[in-house]
């Protein structure tokens, strides 16, 4: 009897600890709506990122998207790809154009409580200016600074050796290059000789701007903080989870279900998104362009020649071939279903107040004279189908590498490759991981490569990459070419372009450097796509930015505003009835498991009763 | 003798090998084996799937077309579902779902069976090696086995896919490399109670070498339990071909139903909705392996006659 007895504690203590689970699971699962109620989230699908959050020497996209968030910049892109005053109230520049004096926004204060004035900037910049390791995200936006000074807390001097034409541009938050983030000397001063092994990891990360980095995850997601006193007008929500998804329908899976607030997509994913109600699409004018880069013999700055390129791709003849082999409209057509503009120029249409060139350079889908182009250098096509160079008999064949992450690569490979085949070109496929394919380029280890890059407004990085200076050095190191391109004449408009300080004649010079481009035939351009996202326009509303224009496309958007823009959906209906549909089930299942031990106990009771 | 090696394989083995001597009763048990499992439900329908799997690949060539399957060639709708000319419905280029699985059967069963090749090979010459030299040898051989066996299967097998570089050279590697530990395992328990047995003991008596008592002796009672085996690992090696490509480590430019899945999921035809894209070609592996896990059944039940008692 009194073992049963101890049994039957026993079993009354288990269905009392495991009502006690469902109560605290169901308590658990509360948790996140109560707090939902005060407290209001805006979750947004990120860019990789590695959690890299040192100002100096973070490159990856997703993690400048954060960094342009907690630390100030002299000015910010506006919805029109304008600069506007932030740090810098206002500003004048010099009759020769070499002094910039900003006035600096007073009475703002760093996240920890020390003031912030224009002798933290100074200091950013002259350290940006002297020290190798601070100058490796952002050194080669200062390479024309001369000297950078504070004479009070209002005023900051820039002084540049040759006029700089993107001064605003370079020093602009939100962009998709963030400008020059400004940091706190008193935080910085002491960390100066340890820069390259600091990834800035102490949450809270002391800074300025519409939010505070306050959790992360490396890797998964980082946690900001609204600066609601923000003195450009604070974040609407509350808090901000940047969250990294792997798979295209992973996210629009989360978005869906109202996890994730906004989500990049593919054209089929948008289609099948148009009758959801809780979600609006978006379409943005795209300023990331798909290309083919060819090498045409890769070389190092002092023209010694690298790499395993295949040495016939410097014959002008086959690229011209291989770009008139190509169906820009049909890509566009069935890889983007439409979304996006056919384009074989450099830099995004709306940059280059959408130049065309001229006629006779004009590039086409034209097999036949690509064909007849291949035919008249001499490359007669062997029975297999396949050209063969006369000289060498070596077959036209050559290696394109692709992203092996990219389904986008993966699809436009699946035209290029039996279009190459109609004119006699062999293409074999190498897929590689981002980084193998980039250190692959570096190498020169390549024929051709799929190239995925983009800028705002401002091109003079993008167009830095063509220049020959960005060539690597005699070990094949610190280069930073596009694709071993390198012409004296682009070199002479690249550095007159970043000069000419009046807009239109810059817009002169850039053009005729994308000329030079397109007739080179070293980096085939396929298209421009639109950006499609989709926003849960059930929970927030005024995301987006800017006008749509006659085309349905949004201009193209910026962190820096759409995060600060968000404005949550009021839903207090929901989560009340949230809270008493959990309250009524916990009260249902403390009834039903209550009421059955009482019934189990006395049963047993019963039982034992009759046995004894 | 037999009875000092306490081993399940052993009494198999010692049931089902046919008397020695006499080679005409080897065929006769064939012919009997032959019609035992026609007449088992699993070897039947196990053997005519995979008769009808085998046909579509070889006869692939005159039902789908090399135009059929050229993005640039084609004229479908794009990612539709069900129409005429279209049982399976296109994929996001317009081509015919139908049509590419048709064609997918070629390249998952070659990767397959080459694969499982590559690892019963192995797998056999080890487990002989370890289980007829005996010693260190064995014990060397053995760790070795073990540590393969103790490494996670599908993440070794992805970086050994990531390191060679992608295709279906490197997947057929990777495939081998993680899966030949059973069969060797099994190989060497065969092998320690066949080389117990008398007929090896007179093999070696009469001045036979290391390489003909494994060759002559021993290779010939391991075969049947290794045809089982193998006949199972097509199906794991077929399913994990599937797996590597759809994880996008296969041939970019072949058609097979793990790159079907890959590209369905690239352009998100999951969000879409596109059952069409994402079902014939799951249902086609789930066939081919259901077929190969049938025979495989069927074939053990009649090596071994315990499992036919108890039927």
């Amino acid at each position: 009897m009194a073992g049963s007895n101890r049994r039957l504690v026993r079993r009354v203590a288990a269905a009392a600890a495991s009502v006690l689970c469902v109560a605290a699971l169901a308590l658990g699962g509360l948790a996140p709506a109560a707090s939902a109620a005060s407290e209001s989230t805006l979750i947004v699908q990120g860019a990789s990122f590695k959690s890299n959050f040192n100002p100096w020497t973070s490159y990856v996209e997703g993690d400048k998207y954060i960094n342009t968030n907690i630390y100030p910049s002299l000015t910010y892109l506006d919805e029109n790809q304008k600069p506007a005053p932030y740090l810098a109230d206002s500003w004048s520049t010099s009759s020769d154009g070499l002094t910039w004096t900003f006035k600096i926004h007073t009475g703002l204060k760093w996240s920890d409580g020390q003031p912030l004035t224009a002798k933290d900037a100074a200091w950013t910049y002259n350290l940006l200016m002297t020290n190798k390791t601070a100058a490796t995200s952002n050194g080669a936006l200062v390479t024309q600074f001369d000297k950078v000074t504070a004479p009070d807390d209002a005023t900051l001097v820039i002084q540049t050796k040759v006029p700089v034409a993107d001064m605003l541009f370079t020093n602009a938050a939100g962009g998709s290059q963030p400008g020059i983030p400004i940091v706190p000397q008193h935080i910085w001063e002491s960390k100066v000789n340890d820069l390259a092994a600091d990834s800035n990891l102490t949450i809270p990360v002391v800074g300025y701007g519409p939010w505070t980095l306050t959790d992360y995850k490396a890797n998964q997601y980082a946690t900001l903080t609204a600066n609601k006193d923000f003195f450009l007008g604070g974040p609407k929500y509350d808090k901000l989870i940047y969250q990294q998804y792997n798979t295209p329908d992973a996210a629009v899976a989360a978005l869906r279900s109202g996890q994730l607030n906004v989500a990049g997509m593919t054209p089929a994913q948008r289609t099948a998104l148009q009758g959801d109600p809780n979600i609006t699409t978006y379409s943005v004018l795209g300023s990331l362009f798909l290309s083919i880069e060819v090498n045409r013999g890769a070389k190092t700055k002092s023209g010694k020649a690298i790499g395993t390129g295949n040495p016939l791709l410097a014959d002008p003849a086959i690229r011209d071939a291989i770009n008139f082999g190509i169906d820009r409209d049909t890509l566009v057509k069935k890889v983007l279903d439409g979304g996006g503009v056919a384009s074989a120029a450099f830099l995004p249409p709306q940059y280059i107040d959408n130049w065309q060139p001229a006629d006779k350079d004009k590039v086409t889908f034209d097999p036949a004279k690509a064909n007849q182009l291949l035919d008249d250098a001499g490359y007669k096509k062997a029975a297999d189908g396949y050209r063969v160079d006369a000289k060498t008999g070596k077959q036209l064949a050559f290696r394109l590498g692709t992203h092996s992450d990219s389904a986008q690569d993966a699809q436009v490979a699946d035209y290029f490759v039996p279009w190459m085949k109609d004119i006699g070109i062999k293409i074999t496929l190498e897929p590689m991981s981002f980084s193998l394919l980039n250190e692959n380029l570096a190498k020169g280890d390549w024929d051709m490569l799929f190239d995925r890059w983009g800028t705002g407004p401002n091109p003079t990085y993008l167009l830095s990459t063509q220049t020959c200076a960005t060539l690597p050095d005699e070990d094949g190191k610190n280069g930073n070419t596009d694709s071993f391109f390198c012409n004296p004449e682009f070199d002479k408009l690249y550095a007159l372009q970043s000069t000419q300080v009046d807009a239109g004649a810059r817009m002169q010079t850039i053009q005729q450097m994308v000329n030079i481009l397109y007739t080179s035939g070293n980096n085939l351009i396929l298209f421009y796509a639109n950006g499609l996202s989709g926003v849960t326009t059930n929970q927030t509303k005024n995301y987006m930015i800017g006008t749509v224009n006659s085309d349905g496309n949004y201009p193209p958007q910026n962190a820096f505003l759409n995060w600060r823009s968000a404005e949550p959906v009021a839903t207090a209906d929901d989560s009340s009835t949230n809270v008493w549909l959990i309250v009524g089930i916990i009260v249902v299942v403390v009834v039903v498991v209550g009421g059955a031990g009482t019934v189990l106990i006395r049963r047993k009771r019963s039982s034992t009763d009759v046995k004894e | 003798m037999t009875d000092s090696v306490p081993d399940a394989v052993d009494a198999r083995v010692a049931a089902s090998a046919p008397p020695l001597g006499r080679p005409p009763a080897r065929f006769a048990g064939l012919r009997r084996r032959a019609v035992q499992f026609f007449t088992m439900p699993t070897g039947f329908f196990g053997a005519a799937i995979l008769v009808i799997v085998i046909g579509t690949a070889l006869f692939a060539p005159l039902i789908v077309s090399p135009a059929d399957l050229d993005v640039t060639k084609v004229s479908g709708p794009s990612l539709n579902p069900p129409l005429a000319g279209y049982p399976l419905g296109t994929d996001q280029a317009g081509r015919s779902v139908l049509d590419l699985v048709i064609w997918g059967t070629r390249s998952s069963l070659v990767v397959g069976l080459i694969a499982t090749a590559l690892t019963v090979v192995v797998g056999t010459t080890i487990g002989l090696v370890a289980g007829h030299y005996g010693g260190w040898i064995s014990r060397l051989l053995m760790q070795v086995t073990d540590w393969f066996i103790a490494l996670p299967g599908l993440p070794l097998a992805i970086s050994l896919a990531a390191v060679l570089g992608q295709g279906n050279a490197s997947i057929i590697i990777a495939i081998a490399v993680t899966s030949w530990t059973g069969t060797a395992r099994l190989v060497r328990a065969q092998t320690l109670a066949v080389s117990a047995r008398p007929f090896v003991e007179r093999a070696k008596a009469l001045g036979a070498g290391d390489g003909q008592v494994m060759r002559r002796q021993i290779l010939p009672s391991v075969v049947p339990i290794v045809l089982v085996t193998s006949t199972l690992k097509i199906a794991d090696s077929i399913l994990s071909a599937a797996t590597l490509t759809f994880l996008g480590l296969g041939n970019p430019m072949d058609v097979s139903w793990g790159s079907i899945l890959n590209s369905a999921l690239g352009q998100g035809a999951l969000t879409a909705g596109a059952w069409w894209y994402l079902i014939p070609p799951g249902v086609a592996i789930l066939i081919v392996v259901l077929g190969f896990t049938l025979c495989g059944r069927a074939l053990e039940t009649i090596i071994n006659p315990r499992t036919e008692t108890a039927r």
